[in-house]
Protein backbone atom coordinates (compact mmCIF):
# COMPACT_ATOMS: atom_id res chain seq x y z
CA UNK A 1 0.00 0.00 0.00
CA UNK A 2 1.11 3.05 -0.66
CA UNK A 3 1.67 5.67 2.06
CA UNK A 4 -0.69 8.12 1.26
CA UNK A 5 -3.65 5.26 1.56
CA UNK A 6 -3.02 5.84 4.94
CA UNK A 7 -5.20 8.48 6.98
CA UNK A 8 -2.71 7.73 10.09
CA UNK A 9 0.48 6.80 9.99
CA UNK A 10 3.61 7.20 13.04
CA UNK A 11 6.93 6.11 13.45
CA UNK A 12 8.16 5.79 16.91
CA UNK A 13 6.53 8.75 18.48
CA UNK A 14 7.86 9.93 21.30
CA UNK A 15 6.44 12.84 23.91
CA UNK A 16 8.27 13.61 26.92
CA UNK A 17 6.92 16.76 29.08
CA UNK A 18 9.48 18.45 31.41
CA UNK A 19 7.60 20.29 34.20
CA UNK A 20 9.49 22.39 37.02
CA UNK A 21 7.90 22.64 40.57
CA UNK A 22 9.24 25.07 43.76
CA UNK A 23 10.32 28.72 43.50
CA UNK A 24 13.89 28.87 44.38
CA UNK A 25 14.94 25.38 44.28
CA UNK A 26 12.79 24.38 41.33
CA UNK A 27 12.58 20.62 40.73
CA UNK A 28 12.37 19.40 37.34
CA UNK A 29 10.33 16.07 36.38
CA UNK A 30 9.85 14.16 33.62
CA UNK A 31 6.92 12.57 31.90
CA UNK A 32 7.67 10.23 29.37
CA UNK A 33 3.52 10.29 27.88
CA UNK A 34 4.47 8.75 24.85
CA UNK A 35 7.27 5.87 24.38
CA UNK A 36 7.67 5.18 20.36
CA UNK A 37 3.85 4.88 18.78
CA UNK A 38 3.99 2.77 15.54
CA UNK A 39 0.73 3.28 14.17
CA UNK A 40 -1.49 2.87 10.81
CA UNK A 41 -5.00 3.84 9.98
CA UNK A 42 -6.73 3.68 7.03
CA UNK A 43 -8.75 6.39 5.09
CA UNK A 44 -12.38 6.17 5.59
CA UNK A 45 -12.12 4.03 9.24
CA UNK A 46 -12.78 4.42 12.31
CA UNK A 47 -10.50 3.16 14.96
CA UNK A 48 -10.69 3.79 18.85
CA UNK A 49 -7.99 4.02 21.12
CA UNK A 50 -8.07 2.61 24.84
CA UNK A 51 -6.38 3.16 27.88
CA UNK A 52 -6.06 4.24 31.55
CA UNK A 53 -5.72 7.81 33.02
CA UNK A 54 -2.68 9.23 31.88
CA UNK A 55 -1.76 6.39 29.50
CA UNK A 56 -1.35 8.96 26.58
CA UNK A 57 -4.49 9.26 24.73
CA UNK A 58 -5.19 13.00 24.74
CA UNK A 59 -1.12 13.40 23.68
CA UNK A 60 -1.16 11.15 21.12
CA UNK A 61 -4.72 13.15 20.09
CA UNK A 62 -3.02 16.68 20.12
CA UNK A 63 0.18 15.13 18.17
CA UNK A 64 -2.05 13.57 15.26
CA UNK A 65 -4.25 17.58 14.96
CA UNK A 66 -1.24 19.66 15.36
CA UNK A 67 -1.58 21.13 18.96
CA UNK A 68 1.33 19.54 20.08
CA UNK A 69 4.43 18.39 18.74
CA UNK A 70 6.26 14.95 19.64
CA UNK A 71 10.03 14.86 21.27
CA UNK A 72 10.58 12.17 18.56
CA UNK A 73 9.29 9.93 15.26
CA UNK A 74 6.99 11.20 13.04
CA UNK A 75 3.96 11.67 12.19
CA UNK A 76 1.72 11.84 8.62
CA UNK A 77 -2.10 12.47 8.59
CA UNK A 78 -3.67 12.05 5.04
CA UNK A 79 -0.26 11.99 3.83
CA UNK A 80 1.32 14.92 5.20
CA UNK A 81 3.26 15.43 7.93
CA UNK A 82 2.33 17.46 11.27
CA UNK A 83 4.76 19.24 12.21
CA UNK A 84 6.08 20.40 9.18
CA UNK A 85 2.68 20.76 7.00
CA UNK A 86 0.42 21.68 10.07
CA UNK A 87 -0.81 24.58 7.41
CA UNK A 88 -2.23 22.28 4.92
CA UNK A 89 -3.74 19.74 7.68
CA UNK A 90 -5.70 22.36 9.87
CA UNK A 91 -8.64 22.77 7.65
CA UNK A 92 -8.82 19.45 6.63
CA UNK A 93 -9.09 18.11 10.10
CA UNK A 94 -11.47 18.03 12.87
CA UNK A 95 -10.82 18.30 16.79
CA UNK A 96 -13.54 17.22 19.89
CA UNK A 97 -11.02 17.72 22.94
CA UNK A 98 -14.53 18.53 25.03
CA UNK A 99 -15.10 19.35 28.25
CA UNK A 100 -16.39 22.21 30.42
CA UNK A 101 -13.76 24.52 28.78
CA UNK A 102 -12.61 25.54 25.31
CA UNK A 103 -15.72 27.72 25.00
CA UNK A 104 -16.53 31.45 24.72
CA UNK A 105 -19.43 31.51 27.61
CA UNK A 106 -20.01 34.93 27.60
CA UNK A 107 -21.79 34.80 23.88
CA UNK A 108 -24.42 32.36 22.64
CA UNK A 109 -23.64 28.75 20.98
CA UNK A 110 -24.42 29.91 17.72
CA UNK A 111 -21.92 33.09 18.15
CA UNK A 112 -19.33 30.79 18.97
CA UNK A 113 -19.88 28.60 15.37
CA UNK A 114 -20.50 31.68 13.71
CA UNK A 115 -16.54 32.70 15.17
CA UNK A 116 -15.00 29.71 14.08
CA UNK A 117 -16.87 29.63 10.97
CA UNK A 118 -14.97 32.38 9.72
CA UNK A 119 -11.96 31.52 11.15
CA UNK A 120 -12.29 28.24 9.24
CA UNK A 121 -13.42 30.09 5.71
CA UNK A 122 -16.73 28.91 5.22
CA UNK A 123 -18.49 30.14 2.71
CA UNK A 124 -20.61 33.35 3.90
CA UNK A 125 -23.52 32.12 1.67
CA UNK A 126 -23.63 28.68 3.40
CA UNK A 127 -22.24 29.70 6.59
CA UNK A 128 -25.46 30.32 8.79
CA UNK A 129 -27.29 27.06 6.88
CA UNK A 130 -24.37 24.84 8.01
CA UNK A 131 -24.58 26.43 11.48
CA UNK A 132 -28.12 25.21 11.87
CA UNK A 133 -27.09 22.33 10.62
CA UNK A 134 -24.61 20.65 12.76
CA UNK A 135 -26.72 22.40 15.40
CA UNK A 136 -29.66 20.44 14.48
CA UNK A 137 -27.22 17.42 14.28
CA UNK A 138 -26.33 17.78 18.03
CA UNK A 139 -29.63 18.48 18.93
CA UNK A 140 -29.23 21.66 20.22
CA UNK A 141 -30.93 24.00 18.34
CA UNK A 142 -33.36 25.25 20.90
CA UNK A 143 -30.25 26.38 23.24
CA UNK A 144 -28.20 27.94 20.57
CA UNK A 145 -28.74 31.38 21.25
CA UNK A 146 -28.44 31.23 24.72
CA UNK A 147 -24.77 32.24 26.30
CA UNK A 148 -23.04 29.28 26.34
CA UNK A 149 -22.21 29.98 30.87
CA UNK A 150 -26.16 28.51 31.06
CA UNK A 151 -25.24 25.58 29.44
CA UNK A 152 -25.20 22.20 31.10
CA UNK A 153 -22.28 19.87 30.78
CA UNK A 154 -23.85 17.92 28.07
CA UNK A 155 -24.63 20.74 26.24
CA UNK A 156 -21.33 21.91 25.98
CA UNK A 157 -19.92 18.86 24.94
CA UNK A 158 -22.20 18.78 22.06
CA UNK A 159 -21.47 22.27 21.57
CA UNK A 160 -17.41 21.17 20.77
CA UNK A 161 -18.91 18.12 18.61
CA UNK A 162 -20.97 20.49 16.69
CA UNK A 163 -17.63 22.92 16.20
CA UNK A 164 -15.51 19.57 15.93
CA UNK A 165 -17.98 19.04 12.59
CA UNK A 166 -18.61 22.21 11.18
CA UNK A 167 -15.97 22.32 8.63
CA UNK A 168 -16.64 19.33 7.57
CA UNK A 169 -13.28 17.58 8.00
CA UNK A 170 -11.52 14.69 6.55
CA UNK A 171 -10.68 13.55 9.40
CA UNK A 172 -12.18 13.53 12.42
CA UNK A 173 -10.29 13.38 15.98
CA UNK A 174 -12.48 12.55 19.26
CA UNK A 175 -11.43 12.93 23.01
CA UNK A 176 -13.81 11.16 24.81
CA UNK A 177 -16.98 12.65 22.66
CA UNK A 178 -19.74 11.43 24.96
CA UNK A 179 -18.12 11.89 28.27
CA UNK A 180 -21.07 13.72 30.34
CA UNK A 181 -23.86 13.08 27.89
CA UNK A 182 -27.13 11.36 28.83
CA UNK A 183 -27.87 7.78 27.59
CA UNK A 184 -29.79 9.08 24.96
CA UNK A 185 -27.57 11.91 24.05
CA UNK A 186 -24.57 9.61 24.05
CA UNK A 187 -26.25 6.86 22.02
CA UNK A 188 -27.15 9.71 19.15
CA UNK A 189 -23.83 11.20 19.42
CA UNK A 190 -22.76 7.46 18.17
CA UNK A 191 -24.93 7.50 15.51
CA UNK A 192 -24.04 10.54 14.27
CA UNK A 193 -20.01 9.22 14.32
CA UNK A 194 -21.36 6.44 12.04
CA UNK A 195 -23.32 8.50 9.26
CA UNK A 196 -19.99 10.57 9.29
CA UNK A 197 -18.07 7.30 8.69
CA UNK A 198 -20.77 6.73 5.72
CA UNK A 199 -19.70 10.26 4.38
CA UNK A 200 -16.38 9.01 4.50
CA UNK A 201 -14.88 10.93 7.47
CA UNK A 202 -11.57 9.02 9.05
CA UNK A 203 -12.45 8.84 12.77
CA UNK A 204 -9.98 8.42 15.87
CA UNK A 205 -11.52 8.29 18.98
CA UNK A 206 -10.44 7.66 22.32
CA UNK A 207 -13.02 6.18 25.06
CA UNK A 208 -12.93 4.89 28.25
CA UNK A 209 -16.37 3.28 27.80
CA UNK A 210 -15.83 -0.14 26.14
CA UNK A 211 -19.60 -0.94 24.63
CA UNK A 212 -18.71 2.55 22.79
CA UNK A 213 -15.62 0.93 21.67
CA UNK A 214 -17.12 -2.44 21.11
CA UNK A 215 -19.64 -0.48 18.91
CA UNK A 216 -18.43 1.78 17.08
CA UNK A 217 -14.62 0.51 16.46
CA UNK A 218 -13.87 -2.82 13.93
CA UNK A 219 -10.63 -2.12 15.24
CA UNK A 220 -8.82 -0.66 18.14
CA UNK A 221 -5.94 -0.39 20.06
CA UNK A 222 -4.88 -0.36 23.68
CA UNK A 223 -2.73 2.11 24.75
CA UNK A 224 -0.97 2.12 28.37
CA UNK A 225 1.63 3.71 30.09
CA UNK A 226 2.91 5.59 26.41
CA UNK A 227 3.15 2.29 24.36
CA UNK A 228 0.51 0.50 22.48
CA UNK A 229 0.14 -2.86 24.43
CA UNK A 230 -2.57 -4.94 21.69
CA UNK A 231 -4.13 -3.50 18.50
CA UNK A 232 -6.68 -5.62 16.56
CA UNK A 233 -10.35 -6.37 15.82
CA UNK A 234 -12.02 -7.27 19.11
CA UNK A 235 -12.56 -10.70 18.10
CA UNK A 236 -8.47 -11.44 17.89
CA UNK A 237 -8.40 -9.16 21.05
CA UNK A 238 -10.33 -11.80 23.33
CA UNK A 239 -8.63 -14.64 21.97
CA UNK A 240 -5.03 -12.91 22.91
CA UNK A 241 -6.24 -12.70 26.39
CA UNK A 242 -6.65 -16.60 25.96
CA UNK A 243 -10.66 -17.17 24.33
CA UNK A 244 -13.29 -15.28 24.17
CA UNK A 245 -15.54 -17.69 26.70
CA UNK A 246 -15.07 -16.90 30.18
CA UNK A 247 -17.28 -18.72 33.01
CA UNK A 248 -17.64 -16.75 36.59
CA UNK A 249 -18.16 -18.21 40.00
CA UNK A 250 -19.07 -16.78 42.91
CA UNK A 251 -19.17 -18.30 46.89
CA UNK A 252 -17.51 -17.74 50.05
CA UNK A 253 -13.90 -17.99 49.65
CA UNK A 254 -12.14 -20.67 47.39
CA UNK A 255 -9.60 -22.60 48.27
CA UNK A 256 -6.17 -22.79 46.30
CA UNK A 257 -6.13 -26.19 45.75
CA UNK A 258 -9.68 -25.74 44.29
CA UNK A 259 -8.06 -23.19 41.62
CA UNK A 260 -5.65 -24.90 40.61
CA UNK A 261 -7.82 -27.83 39.61
CA UNK A 262 -9.55 -25.31 37.84
CA UNK A 263 -6.46 -24.23 36.12
CA UNK A 264 -5.73 -27.44 34.60
CA UNK A 265 -8.96 -28.09 33.08
CA UNK A 266 -8.47 -28.25 29.46
CA UNK A 267 -8.65 -25.19 27.59
CA UNK A 268 -8.46 -22.58 30.37
CA UNK A 269 -6.18 -20.11 30.04
CA UNK A 270 -6.54 -17.97 32.95
CA UNK A 271 -7.92 -17.70 36.33
CA UNK A 272 -8.57 -14.73 38.16
CA UNK A 273 -9.76 -14.79 42.11
CA UNK A 274 -11.05 -11.60 43.32
CA UNK A 275 -12.73 -10.81 46.79
CA UNK A 276 -15.84 -8.32 46.91
CA UNK A 277 -16.29 -8.63 50.95
CA UNK A 278 -17.31 -12.20 51.99
CA UNK A 279 -17.88 -13.12 48.33
CA UNK A 280 -15.07 -14.59 46.35
CA UNK A 281 -15.42 -14.92 42.29
CA UNK A 282 -13.58 -16.41 40.27
CA UNK A 283 -13.00 -15.41 36.25
CA UNK A 284 -12.33 -18.07 34.30
CA UNK A 285 -11.03 -17.31 30.44
CA UNK A 286 -11.68 -20.65 28.32
CA UNK A 287 -10.69 -20.79 24.89
CA UNK A 288 -12.30 -24.20 23.89
CA UNK A 289 -16.13 -25.38 24.18
CA UNK A 290 -14.66 -28.07 26.14
CA UNK A 291 -15.08 -26.87 29.63
CA UNK A 292 -18.58 -26.03 30.30
CA UNK A 293 -20.54 -24.62 33.55
CA UNK A 294 -21.15 -28.01 34.69
CA UNK A 295 -17.76 -29.10 34.80
CA UNK A 296 -17.05 -26.12 37.32
CA UNK A 297 -20.29 -27.18 39.62
CA UNK A 298 -19.08 -31.03 39.53
CA UNK A 299 -15.41 -29.28 41.28
CA UNK A 300 -16.55 -26.94 43.11
CA UNK A 301 -19.98 -27.92 44.57
CA UNK A 302 -18.41 -30.27 47.08
CA UNK A 303 -16.72 -27.66 49.11
CA UNK A 304 -19.37 -24.87 48.22
CA UNK A 305 -23.26 -25.58 48.41
CA UNK A 306 -23.89 -21.92 47.62
CA UNK A 307 -21.48 -21.54 44.50
CA UNK A 308 -22.96 -20.05 41.37
CA UNK A 309 -22.17 -20.28 38.19
CA UNK A 310 -22.41 -18.83 35.02
CA UNK A 311 -21.10 -17.82 31.39
CA UNK A 312 -20.72 -15.40 29.41
CA UNK A 313 -18.64 -13.92 26.11
CA UNK A 314 -15.76 -12.18 27.19
CA UNK A 315 -16.17 -8.61 27.13
CA UNK A 316 -14.19 -5.81 25.62
CA UNK A 317 -13.72 -5.06 28.98
CA UNK A 318 -11.90 -8.42 30.36
CA UNK A 319 -10.06 -7.82 27.37
CA UNK A 320 -8.75 -4.24 28.24
CA UNK A 321 -8.53 -5.17 32.39
CA UNK A 322 -6.21 -8.14 31.03
CA UNK A 323 -4.24 -6.62 28.96
CA UNK A 324 -3.72 -3.06 31.14
CA UNK A 325 -2.80 -5.53 34.31
CA UNK A 326 -0.56 -7.40 32.24
CA UNK A 327 1.60 -4.08 31.53
CA UNK A 328 1.56 -3.10 34.87
CA UNK A 329 2.91 -6.48 35.78
CA UNK B 1 -19.32 14.46 2.64
CA UNK B 2 -16.17 15.80 3.42
CA UNK B 3 -16.58 19.00 2.07
CA UNK B 4 -14.03 20.92 -0.44
CA UNK B 5 -11.41 22.96 1.48
CA UNK B 6 -12.03 26.23 1.48
CA UNK B 7 -9.23 28.89 2.32
CA UNK B 8 -9.32 31.24 5.70
CA UNK B 9 -9.60 35.23 4.73
CA UNK B 10 -7.19 37.45 6.98
CA UNK B 11 -9.84 40.57 6.47
CA UNK B 12 -12.02 37.75 7.34
CA UNK B 13 -11.04 36.53 10.21
CA UNK B 14 -9.56 40.18 11.39
CA UNK B 15 -13.17 41.09 11.64
CA UNK B 16 -14.36 38.00 12.81
CA UNK B 17 -12.71 38.14 15.94
CA UNK B 18 -13.29 42.19 16.37
CA UNK B 19 -17.21 41.23 16.39
CA UNK B 20 -16.75 38.36 19.04
CA UNK B 21 -14.88 41.00 21.03
CA UNK B 22 -17.46 43.70 20.97
CA UNK B 23 -20.00 40.59 21.72
CA UNK B 24 -18.31 39.61 24.72
CA UNK B 25 -17.58 43.27 25.74
CA UNK B 26 -21.52 44.05 25.29
CA UNK B 27 -21.67 41.13 27.50
CA UNK B 28 -19.81 42.58 30.15
CA UNK B 29 -19.11 45.89 29.54
CA UNK B 30 -18.14 47.41 32.72
CA UNK B 31 -14.59 46.43 32.66
CA UNK B 32 -14.02 49.82 30.55
CA UNK B 33 -14.44 51.97 33.98
CA UNK B 34 -11.18 50.98 35.78
CA UNK B 35 -9.06 51.91 32.60
CA UNK B 36 -9.76 54.96 32.78
CA UNK B 37 -9.44 55.88 36.40
CA UNK B 38 -5.65 56.46 36.36
CA UNK B 39 -5.61 58.99 32.98
CA UNK B 40 -7.75 60.90 34.62
CA UNK B 41 -5.97 61.15 37.55
CA UNK B 42 -2.65 61.57 36.38
CA UNK B 43 -4.17 64.31 33.97
CA UNK B 44 -6.07 66.43 37.03
CA UNK B 45 -2.91 66.11 38.69
CA UNK B 46 -0.33 67.17 36.10
CA UNK B 47 -3.10 69.97 35.51
CA UNK B 48 -2.52 71.01 38.98
CA UNK B 49 1.39 70.96 39.07
CA UNK B 50 1.28 72.77 35.76
CA UNK B 51 -1.36 75.24 36.67
CA UNK B 52 0.76 78.47 35.52
CA UNK B 53 2.63 76.87 32.75
CA UNK B 54 0.64 78.31 29.95
CA UNK B 55 -2.32 77.79 27.78
CA UNK B 56 -1.15 74.91 25.71
CA UNK B 57 -0.01 72.76 28.90
CA UNK B 58 -3.69 72.10 29.01
CA UNK B 59 -3.45 70.48 25.45
CA UNK B 60 -0.67 69.13 26.68
CA UNK B 61 -2.46 67.06 29.73
CA UNK B 62 -4.94 66.46 27.36
CA UNK B 63 -3.23 64.26 25.14
CA UNK B 64 -1.24 62.94 27.35
CA UNK B 65 -3.78 61.67 29.47
CA UNK B 66 -5.59 60.74 26.87
CA UNK B 67 -2.87 58.66 24.99
CA UNK B 68 -2.04 57.06 28.28
CA UNK B 69 -6.28 55.79 28.21
CA UNK B 70 -5.97 54.28 24.83
CA UNK B 71 -2.78 53.20 25.54
CA UNK B 72 -3.63 51.04 28.85
CA UNK B 73 -6.52 49.81 27.04
CA UNK B 74 -5.27 48.97 23.92
CA UNK B 75 -2.37 46.87 25.78
CA UNK B 76 -4.12 45.73 28.86
CA UNK B 77 -7.28 44.56 26.66
CA UNK B 78 -4.91 42.81 23.76
CA UNK B 79 -2.95 40.98 26.30
CA UNK B 80 -5.91 40.27 28.77
CA UNK B 81 -8.05 38.98 26.14
CA UNK B 82 -5.13 36.45 24.97
CA UNK B 83 -4.67 35.46 28.94
CA UNK B 84 -8.64 34.86 28.64
CA UNK B 85 -8.43 32.57 25.84
CA UNK B 86 -6.14 30.53 27.81
CA UNK B 87 -8.06 30.46 30.64
CA UNK B 88 -11.36 29.82 28.74
CA UNK B 89 -9.32 26.63 27.00
CA UNK B 90 -10.24 28.39 23.96
CA UNK B 91 -6.44 28.83 22.47
CA UNK B 92 -6.26 25.03 21.87
CA UNK B 93 -8.96 25.04 19.33
CA UNK B 94 -8.15 28.82 17.66
CA UNK B 95 -4.81 27.93 17.72
CA UNK B 96 -6.05 24.47 15.85
CA UNK B 97 -7.93 26.50 12.76
CA UNK B 98 -6.54 27.61 10.11
CA UNK B 99 -6.04 31.09 10.71
CA UNK B 100 -3.14 32.14 11.89
CA UNK B 101 -3.51 33.71 16.00
CA UNK B 102 -1.92 36.82 14.55
CA UNK B 103 -5.13 37.79 12.79
CA UNK B 104 -7.12 36.72 15.55
CA UNK B 105 -4.91 39.35 17.83
CA UNK B 106 -5.39 42.20 15.07
CA UNK B 107 -8.76 42.24 15.21
CA UNK B 108 -9.05 42.09 18.65
CA UNK B 109 -6.52 45.28 19.53
CA UNK B 110 -8.44 47.15 16.37
CA UNK B 111 -11.61 47.11 18.81
CA UNK B 112 -9.16 47.50 21.98
CA UNK B 113 -7.49 50.79 20.08
CA UNK B 114 -11.55 51.57 19.40
CA UNK B 115 -12.54 50.78 22.41
CA UNK B 116 -9.50 53.25 23.78
CA UNK B 117 -10.71 55.76 22.14
CA UNK B 118 -13.89 55.78 24.44
CA UNK B 119 -11.42 56.02 26.84
CA UNK B 120 -9.58 58.73 25.60
CA UNK B 121 -12.52 61.01 25.10
CA UNK B 122 -13.95 60.57 28.64
CA UNK B 123 -11.00 62.03 29.93
CA UNK B 124 -11.14 65.00 27.93
CA UNK B 125 -14.55 65.44 28.83
CA UNK B 126 -13.42 65.25 32.91
CA UNK B 127 -10.70 67.79 32.08
CA UNK B 128 -12.82 69.88 29.69
CA UNK B 129 -15.24 70.05 32.87
CA UNK B 130 -13.04 70.78 35.31
CA UNK B 131 -10.37 73.07 33.41
CA UNK B 132 -11.97 74.47 30.47
CA UNK B 133 -12.00 73.96 26.78
CA UNK B 134 -8.42 73.88 25.48
CA UNK B 135 -6.98 76.01 22.86
CA UNK B 136 -8.16 75.03 19.07
CA UNK B 137 -5.95 72.70 17.22
CA UNK B 138 -4.40 75.12 14.42
CA UNK B 139 -4.83 71.88 11.67
CA UNK B 140 -7.74 69.80 12.58
CA UNK B 141 -7.66 67.83 9.46
CA UNK B 142 -4.38 66.78 9.71
CA UNK B 143 -4.67 66.05 13.40
CA UNK B 144 -7.42 63.99 12.87
CA UNK B 145 -5.35 61.81 10.23
CA UNK B 146 -2.52 61.70 12.82
CA UNK B 147 -4.64 60.45 15.33
CA UNK B 148 -5.86 57.65 13.43
CA UNK B 149 -2.71 56.96 12.51
CA UNK B 150 -1.38 57.26 16.33
CA UNK B 151 -4.35 54.48 17.20
CA UNK B 152 -2.37 52.36 14.71
CA UNK B 153 0.84 52.36 16.03
CA UNK B 154 -0.61 51.71 19.13
CA UNK B 155 -2.18 48.94 17.71
CA UNK B 156 1.52 47.99 16.77
CA UNK B 157 2.64 47.66 20.19
CA UNK B 158 -0.44 45.71 21.33
CA UNK B 159 0.19 42.84 18.63
CA UNK B 160 3.46 42.60 20.25
CA UNK B 161 2.60 42.67 23.43
CA UNK B 162 0.03 40.17 23.30
CA UNK B 163 2.26 37.79 21.64
CA UNK B 164 3.63 37.32 25.13
CA UNK B 165 0.40 36.31 26.21
CA UNK B 166 0.36 33.48 23.67
CA UNK B 167 4.11 32.41 24.58
CA UNK B 168 3.77 32.55 29.01
CA UNK B 169 1.13 32.50 31.37
CA UNK B 170 3.10 34.67 33.55
CA UNK B 171 2.24 37.57 30.44
CA UNK B 172 0.56 39.44 33.26
CA UNK B 173 3.21 39.83 35.56
CA UNK B 174 5.74 41.52 32.66
CA UNK B 175 3.39 43.42 31.26
CA UNK B 176 2.50 45.03 34.72
CA UNK B 177 5.83 45.80 34.99
CA UNK B 178 6.24 46.59 31.15
CA UNK B 179 3.03 48.75 31.22
CA UNK B 180 4.46 51.41 33.61
CA UNK B 181 7.54 51.93 32.10
CA UNK B 182 6.00 52.66 28.96
CA UNK B 183 4.09 55.40 30.13
CA UNK B 184 6.86 56.98 31.13
CA UNK B 185 9.16 55.89 28.09
CA UNK B 186 7.24 57.46 25.69
CA UNK B 187 6.18 60.75 27.50
CA UNK B 188 3.02 60.49 27.96
CA UNK B 189 2.95 62.18 30.63
CA UNK B 190 6.14 63.60 30.74
CA UNK B 191 8.18 65.17 28.39
CA UNK B 192 10.92 62.70 27.45
CA UNK B 193 13.70 65.50 27.50
CA UNK B 194 13.03 65.73 30.99
CA UNK B 195 14.16 62.20 31.81
CA UNK B 196 17.51 60.36 32.35
CA UNK B 197 19.28 60.39 29.07
CA UNK B 198 19.29 56.78 28.42
CA UNK B 199 15.98 56.29 29.08
CA UNK B 200 15.42 58.41 26.05
CA UNK B 201 17.03 56.10 23.12
CA UNK B 202 14.53 53.52 24.87
CA UNK B 203 11.30 55.10 24.17
CA UNK B 204 12.56 55.29 20.41
CA UNK B 205 11.91 51.96 20.04
CA UNK B 206 8.21 52.56 20.37
CA UNK B 207 6.50 53.94 17.79
CA UNK B 208 3.89 55.45 19.97
CA UNK B 209 6.44 58.39 21.00
CA UNK B 210 6.91 59.43 18.17
CA UNK B 211 3.85 59.65 17.25
CA UNK B 212 2.47 61.17 19.97
CA UNK B 213 5.61 63.99 19.49
CA UNK B 214 4.24 64.43 16.09
CA UNK B 215 0.86 64.85 17.49
CA UNK B 216 2.09 67.60 19.86
CA UNK B 217 3.68 69.74 17.03
CA UNK B 218 0.49 69.37 15.25
CA UNK B 219 -1.92 70.74 18.40
CA UNK B 220 0.45 73.17 20.54
CA UNK B 221 2.58 76.23 18.25
CA UNK B 222 5.75 76.88 18.85
CA UNK B 223 6.08 72.94 20.60
CA UNK B 224 9.96 71.81 20.81
CA UNK B 225 9.80 68.23 21.17
CA UNK B 226 12.58 65.96 19.65
CA UNK B 227 15.23 67.99 17.73
CA UNK B 228 14.35 66.27 14.09
CA UNK B 229 10.77 67.68 14.41
CA UNK B 230 6.76 67.11 12.57
CA UNK B 231 8.12 65.47 10.25
CA UNK B 232 10.99 63.66 11.67
CA UNK B 233 8.58 62.50 14.50
CA UNK B 234 5.75 61.18 11.19
CA UNK B 235 8.90 59.42 9.78
CA UNK B 236 9.99 57.54 12.81
CA UNK B 237 6.12 56.27 13.85
CA UNK B 238 5.94 54.99 10.14
CA UNK B 239 9.37 53.03 10.25
CA UNK B 240 8.60 51.72 14.08
CA UNK B 241 5.15 50.97 13.48
CA UNK B 242 6.10 48.85 9.94
CA UNK B 243 8.74 47.34 11.75
CA UNK B 244 7.07 46.64 14.77
CA UNK B 245 3.98 44.99 12.69
CA UNK B 246 6.50 43.24 10.11
CA UNK B 247 8.31 41.39 12.62
CA UNK B 248 4.68 40.53 14.16
CA UNK B 249 4.25 37.52 11.73
CA UNK B 250 7.15 36.10 12.25
CA UNK B 251 7.40 36.62 15.91
CA UNK B 252 3.84 34.98 16.29
CA UNK B 253 5.34 31.98 14.42
CA UNK B 254 8.05 31.11 16.50
CA UNK B 255 5.66 31.59 19.23
CA UNK B 256 3.45 29.18 18.32
CA UNK B 257 6.64 27.03 17.93
CA UNK B 258 7.44 27.48 21.13
CA UNK B 259 4.11 26.52 22.98
CA UNK B 260 3.48 23.22 20.72
CA UNK B 261 6.90 22.28 21.86
CA UNK B 262 5.93 22.81 25.69
CA UNK B 263 2.87 21.72 25.08
CA UNK B 264 1.68 24.66 27.40
CA UNK B 265 -1.14 26.33 25.01
CA UNK B 266 -3.52 24.44 27.77
CA UNK B 267 -1.90 26.05 30.61
CA UNK B 268 -3.85 28.68 32.50
N1 LIG C 1 1.05 19.67 29.36
C1 LIG C 1 1.55 18.69 30.10
N2 LIG C 1 2.61 18.91 30.91
C2 LIG C 1 3.13 17.91 31.65
N3 LIG C 1 2.69 16.66 31.66
C3 LIG C 1 1.64 16.36 30.88
C4 LIG C 1 1.01 17.35 30.07
N4 LIG C 1 -0.01 16.77 29.40
C5 LIG C 1 -0.02 15.48 29.78
N5 LIG C 1 0.97 15.21 30.65
C6 LIG C 1 1.30 13.89 31.24
O1 LIG C 1 1.36 12.97 30.19
C7 LIG C 1 0.77 11.74 30.55
C8 LIG C 1 -0.33 11.37 29.57
O2 LIG C 1 -1.41 12.28 29.71
P1 LIG C 1 -2.69 12.23 28.77
O3 LIG C 1 -3.50 13.42 29.07
O4 LIG C 1 -2.26 12.04 27.37
O5 LIG C 1 -3.44 10.92 29.29
P2 LIG C 1 -4.85 10.31 28.83
O6 LIG C 1 -4.58 8.94 28.34
O7 LIG C 1 -5.54 11.23 27.91
O8 LIG C 1 -5.61 10.21 30.22
P3 LIG C 1 -7.18 10.40 30.57
O9 LIG C 1 -7.83 9.09 30.32
O10 LIG C 1 -7.17 10.72 32.02
O11 LIG C 1 -7.71 11.51 29.74
C9 LIG C 1 0.29 11.92 31.99
O12 LIG C 1 1.27 11.37 32.83
C10 LIG C 1 0.20 13.41 32.16
O13 LIG C 1 0.47 13.76 33.48
MG1 LIG D 1 -7.31 12.32 28.04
Amino acid sequence: MSSSTWAIETRGITRVFESRKGFLFREATRTEALRGIDLTVERGAIFGLLGPNGAGKTTLTKILSTLLLPTGGTARVLGHDVVREAGYLRPRMGLVLGGERGLYNRVSGRENLRYFADLYGIPLAERDRRISEVLARVDLEGAADRRVEEYSRGMKQKLHIARGILHRPEILFLDEPTIGLDPKSARETRKLVRSLLADGVTIFLTTHYMFEAEELCPELAILSKGRIVARDTVARLRQLVGGDRTLEAEAYGFEDREIDVLRHLPGVSKVLNEEFGPVSRLTIRVRTEETRPDALREILLPGHPEVAVRERRTSLEDVYLDLVEEEAR
Amino acid sequence: MAGAVVEYSRGRSTYASLRLSVLQFLADPQWLVPSMIAPVIFALVSFELFRGAGAYFLTYAILGAGMMSMWGQTLYGSGWATGQDREFGTLEPTVQSPTPYLYVILGRVLWNVVSGLFGGLIVYLVILGVAGGPPAVPDPLGFALLFVFVMVTLAAVGVIFAAFYVYTRYAGFIQNIGEFAFYIGTGCMFPVVLLPFYTNPISLFFPPTWGLDALRYLAIPGYQGFSWGFWGDLAGAIVTTAAYLGAAAALFRRVERHVLEEGSLAWY
